[in-house]
């Protein structure tokens, strides 16, 4: 999923992002300096196909207490209706809190996610060549009206994410779509009038099990699995959209409170009390109280979350600003939690112009990272982090490996030479590029990538523009975006998995594949890994990234990126959810 | 006898009226020489207000004018530095010791320090700035008033159908707000001229145009109210009389007459243009390649760097407030220097 905010902007303010799944988390550093705060290890994601409800008590949790979010430059999500949901910000909050689906993530002891099951007994069960799935319902599950959940219900919930015309923005567009069975020619059940979603035979029932077709293999539909477009939604007209978005029937620990929802500025979540901690493998339901306030001013949630205050006691910010974080880390210790979000960030030198491994890799080496980060507000080793590669690191199957032997660091020289070897000595190597020009940070941003390219040898031509510089690269026909040839996207994967990385990115015709490469071997290559058999697949992603890299070098990775989350001196176990760059929703309580 | 209570005595106590005197003597033959400009800045060169903001402002001019001399004196540049250079991105982003304040001890390298963030040497923008302000805000105000003083000679002089259309056309731009108006203009400009290679000149001539537009209706309908009273005076009925062309008594007859609301509207449109650059390039629709105190102002303005280097904050904000007071002082002596009404 791309990151709204395009190159070195602050990742607090994107919108719309959806990130990661298989992460990693803080160890967090010691409390009185804090400085050598590091993010821990990852190992990709786990899975535990045998977890069972309850989940287990967080050590030192005490109930009751209301825990307040605040997200700066967040608009949170327009809707809550969980089969739209395709944000960092709205399926954090929901999946963790209110709408269950077939699977989820519990994060364990060493802050690795685990897939566990949640409305599903198990992790599901596949064919041999994953073309059929069976999920068993647990007959335990309620709604918040007392209602048990039925299979019928998340069958139909399922099939609501066929619809791509009433959900134009929800997951089911890129995955439902995609892989499940005869899904391109069912219109869905609004848009194809079909309300009780009968005409659609990729799905089915029988008893509690749910068996879901597929047209090609699938073996990532347990990840798929929780997202919560993959739950359960009220049958027939109950669950209409768009009114359904407004006050969406919740089957988790928590239900909005009625008119808790204003769009765009505050979401309010109370207990619910008809959800059994049996029925949940993975979810607490300690506080009383959620208050999520959206479109934050950042230097506001600064001051409120350093002050200690009463009310910021119990607060939880979703990032901070950059200013601060000097401040914030010798002062806040261990409250202070940074943590991977599965993100990317790329420059993306258009192959049919660029056509010079040479050219590329002397971009590489001419793009002074360090000082684009500081200039463009970013703390550099903290929220962004030298790449090496395109998969971002914890990911399964990643690879620790350079592709000039080397970490590639701002060396003008160096790139001074590549061109020579690729015959530009002579004169500069032209590059078109485009920023936005409405951030000063992104306007600074873009001086400080000048600079260092003209060192390297290249001369810059920079357009300012004042749309989403994402409006310009992916239109085709854009005047502007024919004269570029260099372009960039930031990604972050959807589950651990380098099928949500690399095909997105560098198949040929992918949307986000601003670069426009296109190998046929590497086409065929990305085909042929989905039927690999499961255990291979990771370790065959790790290959292909770096067999990309080395020989082709199609894309510059100029970042990973991380969060920042700042948690009140009365939040209990302050943590970040490695599955999708947030804070830990699921096991956090107020210390009484 | 008794004397005469308001008596030439008493007068000349209480008014600024130059005595009575014998005009045959050395004094009063100087005093007849001079035209009303040079009474009037003889006024003016009295007032203390005056002297202090006239000095002000030549400062500022200065500084615009030889901005680029300045620069080389100090040895600094508008170049961009690897922000790395010259900030610590683990210390808030602010400059690191060796670039002085805050953190360090003053150095004239940086005589006004460097950027936190980005690096950029002060006092190069400062003074850049001040080049971009200035320009700007004069040439705005010098052709808002061209265009206003000429629909309102030509408004009030001819009258009837030609006041009623000009007059309308006045209304017309009176009623369109400035800051939607400049906020709808910058994507327009930036979707047609962002390709082009002196996008950063395009951007500053359509500031011109855009601060002009907006400007010039208030000194049009000043001039037009002065031309209607103006017209019906003898002089210009004499020259109607002996067939004088229109613009010959336009511009000789009445124009002349005019010069001091023409200058009094200037004085004070300058202050004003500077104040709406500044306040337009804060909001990022007008200079948006930083240099401009404006863009200053807005890249200093957050708490952080207010609580730890207030100096970056002040920088601009001083320039923007001393020149647009001086210059509104200014222009408030340049008006009542003019006005031989005035008493004070």
């Amino acid at each position: 999923m791309k990151r709204n905010k395009p190159l070195a902007l602050v990742a607090g303010a994107a919108l719309l992002t959806l990130a990661a799944c298989g992460g990693g988390s803080s160890e967090n550093g010691d409390g009185d300096g804090g400085t050598d705060r590091e993010i821990g290890a990852q190992e990709g994601g786990t899975k535990d196909a045998e977890r069972q409800g309850p989940a287990p008590e967080v050590e030192g949790a005490a109930a009751g207490g209301t825990i307040t979010v605040y997200l700066p430059g967040d608009p949170g999500p327009d809707s809550l209706d969980p089969t739209g949901g395709w944000s960092v910000t709205g399926n954090s909050i929901q999946q963790a809190l209110t709408s269950r689906s077939l699977t989820q993530y519990s994060r364990d002891e060493e802050g690795q996610p685990v897939l566990v099951p949640d409305l599903a007994t198990d992790l599901g069960t596949p064919n041999e060549d994953f073309t059929e799935w069976t999920f068993t319902i647990r007959e335990d599950a309620t709604w918040e009206d007392g209602k048990p959940v039925t299979a019928e219900e998340v069958a139909f919930g399922i099939c609501r994410s066929l619809d791509s015309e009433a959900f134009p923005s929800g997951p089911g567009t890129e995955y439902s779509k995609t892989y499940f069975a005869g899904a391109a020619d069912y219109e869905g059940p609004y848009t194809g009038k079909d309300p009780n979603c009968e005409n659609y035979d990729g799905i089915t029932v029988e008893g509690q099990d749910i068996t879901i077709a597929m047209e090609t293999p699938f073996p990532d539909m347990d990840y798929w699995g929780s997202f919560m477009a993959m739950g359960p939604a009220p049958l027939g007209n109950a669950s209409k959209p768009p009114n359904y978005g407004n006050q969406p029937l919740s089957n988790g620990p928590y239900k909005i409170a009625p008119g808790g929802y204003k769009p765009n500025e505050e979401l309010r979540l109370v207990k619910n009390e008809q959800w059994a901690a049996e029925s949940d493998p993975a979810r607490h339901q300690y506080a009383d109280e959620w208050v999520f306030k959206f479109n934050q001013d950042q230097a506001k949630v600064d001051e409120i979350m350093l002050s200690d205050n009463s009310d910021s006691q119990t607060a939880v910010a979703t990032s901070l600003g950059s200013g601060n974080y000097n401040d914030a880390n010798s002062q806040l210790g261990e409250r202070l939690v940074q943590q991977t979000s599965q993100c990317v960030s790329t420059l993306t030198p258009d192959y049919n112009k660029i056509k010079e491994i040479e050219v590329r890799k002397a971009l590489a080496y001419a793009y002074p990272y360090e000082d684009v980060w500081i200039s463009g507000g970013e703390v550099p080793g903290v929220t962004r982090d030298y790449a090496n590669s395109i998969m971002p690191p914890g990911m399964a199957g990643k690879k620790d490996f350079q592709v000039d032997g080397e970490q590639i660091k701002y060396d003008p020289e160096k790139s001074k030479e590549l061109l020579a070897e690729a015959g530009y000595g002579d004169k500069p190597y032209e590059i078109t590029m485009v920023y936005y020009e409405v951030d000063p940070l992104a306007k600074d941003a873009q001086d400080q990538i000048t600079k260092g390219f003209e060192a390297g040898g290249f001369s810059v031509k920079a357009i300012p523009v004042q749309e989403s510089p994402y409006n310009i690269w992916l239109d085709p026909d854009n005047k502007v975006n024919k004269q570029l040839n260099m372009r960039g996207v930031n990604w972050c994967s959807d589950w651990p998995a380098g099928s949500t990385m690399l095909p997105p990115l560098l198949k040929g015709g992918a949307v986000y594949n601003t670069a426009g490469f296109d190998e046929a071997s590497i086409n065929d290559e990305m085909d042929s890994i989905a039927t690999l058999p499961l255990e291979d697949q990771a370790a065959a992603w790790g290959d292909l990234d770096e067999k990309i890299m080395t020989e082709y070098f199609p894309i510059i990775p100029t970042a990973f990126r991380n969060d920042l989350f700042v948690f009140g001196t009365k939040i209990g176990n302050p943590t970040g959810d490695g599955s999708i760059g947030a804070p830990n929703y699921k096991d956090l309580f107020v210390m009484q | 006898m008794s004397a005469d209570t308001a008596g030439p005595e008493t007068l000349g106590s209480l008014s600024n009226e130059p005595a009575p005197q014998d005009p045959n003597s050395e004094q009063a033959k100087e005093i007849a020489g001079k035209s009303p400009l040079r009474i009037a800045l003889g006024r003016l060169a009295r007032d203390k207000v005056a002297v202090v903001c006239a000095l002000v402002v030549l400062f500022f001019i200065i500084c615009a004018v030889f901005a680029g001399t300045i620069s080389n004196l100090f040895g600094v540049s508008l170049d961009t530095p690897l922000a790395s250079e010259r900030v610590d991105g683990l210390n808030n982003n602010l400059p690191k010791p060796e670039m002085g304040p805050p953190n360090g001890p003053f150095t004239w390298d940086h005589p006004m320090g460097v950027a936190p963030r980005t690096g950029q040497d002060n006092m190069a923008y400062w003074l850049y700035g001040c080049r971009v302000s200035l320009t700007i805000a004069t040439t705005a105000a010098i052709i808002a008033s061209i265009v206003g003083v000429v629909v309102g000679l030509l408004s009030g002089f001819l009258g009837g159908k030609v006041d009623k259309v000009l007059s309308f056309f006045i209304d017309m731009f009176l009623t369109i707000p400035f800051l939607l108006a400049a906020l709808t203009l910058a994507p327009i400009l930036n979707e047609r001229f962002n390709t082009a290679d002196n996008y950063a000149t395009i951007q500053k001539f359509s500031l011109v145009v855009v601060l002009s537009v907006f400007g010039w209706m208030g000194t049009a309908r000043l001039i037009r109210g002065e031309v209607l009273s103006l017209r019906e005076r003898e002089f210009v009925q004499a020259a109607r009389v002996m067939g004088m062309p229109t613009s010959r008594i336009l511009f000789k007859e009445l124009l002349p007459n005019l010069a001091a609301p023409i200058i009094i509207s200037v004085s004070l449109m300058l202050p004003a243009f500077v104040a709406l650059e500044a306040g337009l390039a804060f909001l990022g629709i007008g200079v948006t390649d930083g240099v401009s105190w404006g863009q200053m102002i807005l890249d200093a303005a957050t708490p952080v760097y207010f609580r730890d280097y207030p100096q970056y904050l002040w920088q601009p904000m001083i320039g923007v407030v001393a020149l647009v007071l001086s210059l509104n002082l200014l222009g408030d002596a340049i008006r009542d220097a003019l006005d031989p009404k005035t008493r004070r």
